[in-house]
């Protein structure tokens, strides 16, 4: 029983479900868009909730994966199915057989200069999640130059009508407050603000990791929108926004803002879902069959979905499903 | 003196229809008057002995109630259709006349009197029964008869296939106004045979016809034809709707003919499901008194007033709909008493005073275009809600809110004859429009960024360099349709790059799908409202959209597959230093 099954992604969740599926005797082949597997979690530095270098974690899992057929810098271009499975054509012209797709192609980040009112790409200082990320991993960044006063402002692109998207981005809220203390670690001086709606710590160790952000590292949470963000005279960025707690408006003046941008549907794989008849749910992002017992399957047969392609997800999530997609492909073509 | 009478049993179903109709149209002509608010009423007078609007409604009367001249301009076979029925109609009404008084004696018989006066009444109409005419008049005659008859076939071709005569989307009717229509298309054959064979059944199925035509005319669309002349007096009188049912607004409901231009025009029919939101069927609600659907319809509108551009009859739709919000009570509870406290910053001076507007605070990037441009430009500027402002006051309008919106319009009005200046600039057109209609600011000249800046650039205050990106241009309907700005910004564009067509452009742009009016879409049909008017910008394959909007600026940006920018982003980008 060594039959093709086609993962397109190569992220967390590509990952784990071809060592699962190597495991079961199948033969998982994982095409990836980008020059590296790893997907997003190979940009971050350190991971929630107990700073685990993020690393150590991609390192083992490209450990587990180095004997699958892999394919990078490469996107599925075409894919027809009949009696005998999937025929998928790649972007280097070569055709791929498959008795089942696993579509693991993840999120993107939320463009930060659709939420102009923020001033990403207008103010100088004003930077997202993932470029702080950065800036852990590689010490440099021109925006942070030892820095006073920073603010984090959660929810940006998630739960906003606005920018259409009214889902919870999920992990955005532990990201900062993680973010925070390490930046406290960078600059013990500093001043540091989140601005959130209500803070969502959802998983083990994650309320610590708030009480750990107040107590050991003087973060000071604000509840409350920020409205608008503009420049002084100096560089220094001015942001309103209301104490709803206190419920007062407020105005500050600061160094760096960052922004804690949503994850979003990634849209690059639009087109290859279409002719494989994936849906996408009402927040864009795939249509799994069901929220409690499908949710790796989808209305057509064959075609299974894991990973942060179909709602945000953390990492433990993602690699859940990746276990448990594994099973259920399993399932499918011993049961064929 | 013979008082003897010329007669025939049968035209007494037409002096039945005619007696009932004129009766009908009296008493709706006095009902609308009486209901007109007293100033209206003054206004409605003095503007029928005004020579200006006198002269204007000739004019109208005859190239919109005969000639059909803006039908003509859009679609010239519906154009003809039109007026070939019209003016072919009144002509044999006028010629029969003519004819009338020429003839003295009737049939050699001399009829005086109130005889005469009843013999008046039906005698051109069925004048070939009676008398034999002279040549010239019966050419003339028949030269209009079919006339008219030619125009009843293209509406025949119309009902049948209305793609052929160019028309996507007709107006649905319900059995009244099929049976009226039916009635319509034959008064007209039945006369030609009547008058050609002298059979006496079709006399009397062209009399009982207009029986029929006359008695269902006020209870249908069609009579839009005897309100219509009433309609363009009030509306050259300058009088704007106070009451979604009555009065002013009680003519236009009567005077829109159901065409259906709208429903193609209007951008939320791009779902076919909402094509039922459209003016057309907002005006048969309102006439049916259906007060709920009407207001249904009243609250999702765009107010993008593309229909009022198109509408033949020139209905004001949009204002009857704000005035239909009007006048239900929304649970909106705002407190302004925050007004009182608020002061100027801005010193007495008469330098320009640029309004930036609560849309344009949350697109910084305009701010600070605006910013660099005045500098540039060597301009001496105040900016007057650089630290927060008050709303112009238009979504408190928009919900019928009067009251409310006018604190803030008396506040703002305030600031603004505090700091001296007599030049405003704003970069928001929805304050635009309500700086222009709803606040006095005598003395103070009034700007839009785009004709600002086209200004600057005429005068060469900001010198600006050319580059080659084509650029194409969306009308914001509040600039556009509302005040006719479509040169100043595309001239501003064709000095700073190249500027391309969009398929459908000023008067016909369509609406961005963002419109602050509409108060249920949803946001999937805002979407799709959207697509479809990027689509049409990118009709010429431009490499960025350029608006004059904060407003579209946020609209397009999540749909457009190239930059969208605000013209005055585009023009920083080209200042030569
Ligand atoms: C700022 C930030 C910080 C985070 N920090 C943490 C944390 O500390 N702890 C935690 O548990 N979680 C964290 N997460 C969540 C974590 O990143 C996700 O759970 C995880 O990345 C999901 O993995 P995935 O494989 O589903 O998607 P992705 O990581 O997005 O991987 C998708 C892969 O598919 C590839 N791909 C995409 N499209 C195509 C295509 N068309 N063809 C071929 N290949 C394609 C991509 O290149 C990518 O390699 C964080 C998320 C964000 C945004
Ligand atoms: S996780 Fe927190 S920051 Fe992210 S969207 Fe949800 S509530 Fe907002």
């Amino acid at each position: 029983m060594k039959e093709n099954i086609l993962i397109i992604g190569g992220g967390a969740a590509g990952m784990e479900a071809a060592t699962q599926l190597q495991k079961m005797g199948l033969t998982p082949i994982i095409v990836e868009k980008s020059e590296q597997l790893g997907g997003h979690v190979a940009q971050w530095d350190r991971l929630f909730p107990a700073f685990h270098p993020a690393k150590d974690v991609v390192e083992k899992m490209l450990n587990q994966v180095k004997d699958v057929k892999t394919y990078l810098n490469t996107e599925v271009t075409d894919i027809q199915r009949d009696d005998n499975g999937f025929h998928a054509t790649l972007s280097n012209n070569e055709k791929i057989d498959a008795k089942a797709v696993i579509l693991a192609t993840g999120f993107d980040i939320f463009k930060a200069e659709r939420k102009q009112e923020y001033g990403y790409g207008i103010y100088n200082n004003v930077m997202t999640s993932v470029e702080l990320e950065k800036f852990f991993r590689t010490g440099h960044d021109a925006r942070i130059n030892n820095p006073k006063k920073i603010g984090f402002v959660h929810c940006v692109g998630a739960r906003d009508v606005k920018v259409c998207n009214t889902y919870c981005s999920k992990v955005c809220c532990t990201t900062a407050l993680k973010q925070a203390c390490e930046i406290k670690e960078v600059f013990p001086d500093a001043e540091v603000y989140t601005f959130y709606m209500d803070l969502r710590m959802f998983g083990p160790g994650y309320e610590d990791l708030y009480l750990k952000t107040q107590k050991d590292f003087d973060v000071k949470c604000v509840r409350g929108r920020v409205c608008e963000v503009s420049e002084d005279m100096d560089g220094k960025l001015v942001i309103k926004a209301e104490d709803t707690l206190f419920g007062k408006p407020l105005k500050m003046t600061l160094d760096v803002l960052v922004l804690m941008c949503a994850m979003e549907k990634n849209k690059s794989i639009d087109a290859i879902q279409q002719k494989l008849g994936v849906a996408n749910n009402t927040d864009g992002f795939m249509q799994n069959q069901d929220m409690y017992l499908g949710m790796n399957t989808t209305a057509q047969d064959g075609v299974f979905v894991a990973g942060a392609c179909t709602a945000p997800k953390s990492l433990p999530d993602t690699i859940g499903e990746a276990r448990s997609v594994a099973t259920q492909v399993f399932n499918y073509i011993n049961n064929k | 003196m013979n008082s003897q009478i010329i007669f025939h049993p049968f035209v007494l179903p037409f002096v039945l229809g005619m007696a009932f109709v004129l009766t009908y149209c009296v008493v709706g002509l006095i009902r609308v008057i009486a209901q007109l608010p007293k100033d209206d009423r003054k206004k409605f007078w003095r503007s029928l002995v005004t020579p200006k609007t006198a002269w204007a409604n000739i004019r109208d009367l005859f190239g919109d109630c005969l000639f059909h001249v803006k039908i003509w301009k859009r679609n010239p076979v519906l154009g003809y259709m039109h007026s070939a029925i019209a003016f072919g109609w009144f002509m044999i009404i006028v010629i029969g006349h003519i004819m009338l008084f020429t003839l003295k004696p009737l049939q050699g018989v001399e009829v005086e009197g109130m005889a005469r006066t009843f013999t008046n009444f039906y005698y051109p109409i069925f004048y070939k029964f009676f008398a034999t005419e002279t040549p010239v008049f019966a050419f003339l005659m028949d030269f209009f008869l079919l006339m008219i008859i030619s125009g009843i076939l293209i509406a025949v071709v119309k009902k049948i296939h209305s793609k052929i005569v160019g028309v996507k989307r007709v107006t649905k009717f319900g059995f009244a106004d099929n049976m009226i229509r039916f009635a319509l298309w034959t008064i007209f054959p039945f006369r030609l045979i009547a008058e050609k064979t002298n059979i006496m059944a079709f006399w009397w199925l062209y009399s009982i016809d207009l029986l029929i035509f006359m008695c269902m005319l006020p209870f249908t669309r069609y009579m839009h034809i005897p309100t219509e002349a009433l309609f363009i007096l009030l509306r050259h009188a300058g009088i704007k709707p106070s009451d979604p049912r009555k009065g002013y607004a009680l003519a236009q409901i009567y005077s829109c003919p159901s065409c259906g231009l709208c429903i193609d025009a209007c951008p939320m029919s791009v779902n076919d499901k909402n094509s039922g939101n459209t003016s057309a069927y907002f005006m048969k609600k309102l006439r049916n008194g259906d007060k709920e659907e009407a207001q249904r319809i009243a609250e999702t509108c765009m107010q993008c007033g593309k229909c009022v551009e198109v509408c033949p009859v020139s209905i004001e739709s949009c204002d009857i709909k704000m005035s239909q919000r009007a006048a239900v009570p929304y649970e909106i509870h705002s407190d302004h008493s925050y007004l009182d406290v608020i002061s100027t910053e801005a010193e007495k001076s008469s330098k320009v005073l640029y309004f930036a507007g609560c849309m344009t605070q949350l697109t910084p990037k305009i701010m600070r275009a605006m910013k660099k441009i005045m500098t540039a430009a060597g301009e001496e500027y105040q900016f007057l809600d650089e630290n927060g402002g008050i709303c112009c006051g238009r979504p408190m309008l928009l919900s019928g809110k009067t009251a409310e919106a006018q604190a803030m319009i008396e506040k703002n009005t305030e600031l603004i004859k505090q700091s001296g200046t007599t030049k405003l600039v704003l970069s928001c057109p929805i304050c635009y429009k309500v700086f222009k209609e709803e606040y006095h600011l005598e003395g103070i000249e009034i700007q839009h960024h785009t004709q600002y800046i086209d200004e600057l650039v005429k005068s060469g205050k900001l010198k600006v360099n050319k580059n080659d990106v084509n650029y194409v241009y969306h009308d914001p309907c509040e600039l556009g349709r509302a005040f006719g700005v479509y040169d100043e910004p595309r001239e501003v564009l064709e000095n700073v790059g190249n500027l391309c067509k969009a398929k459908s452009e000023k008067e016909l742009s369509i609406c961005c799908g963002g419109s602050l009016g509409s108060f249920n879409l949803t946001q999937k049909e805002r979407d799709e409202i959207t697509e479809n008017s990027v689509n049409d910008l990118m009709f010429n394959n431009p490499d960025e959209i350029v608006t004059a909007c904060p407003l579209c600026l946020k609209t397009f940006a999540r749909k457009s597959p190239v930059k969208v920018k605000d013209i005055a982003e585009v023009v920083e980008s080209q200042i030569i230093n």
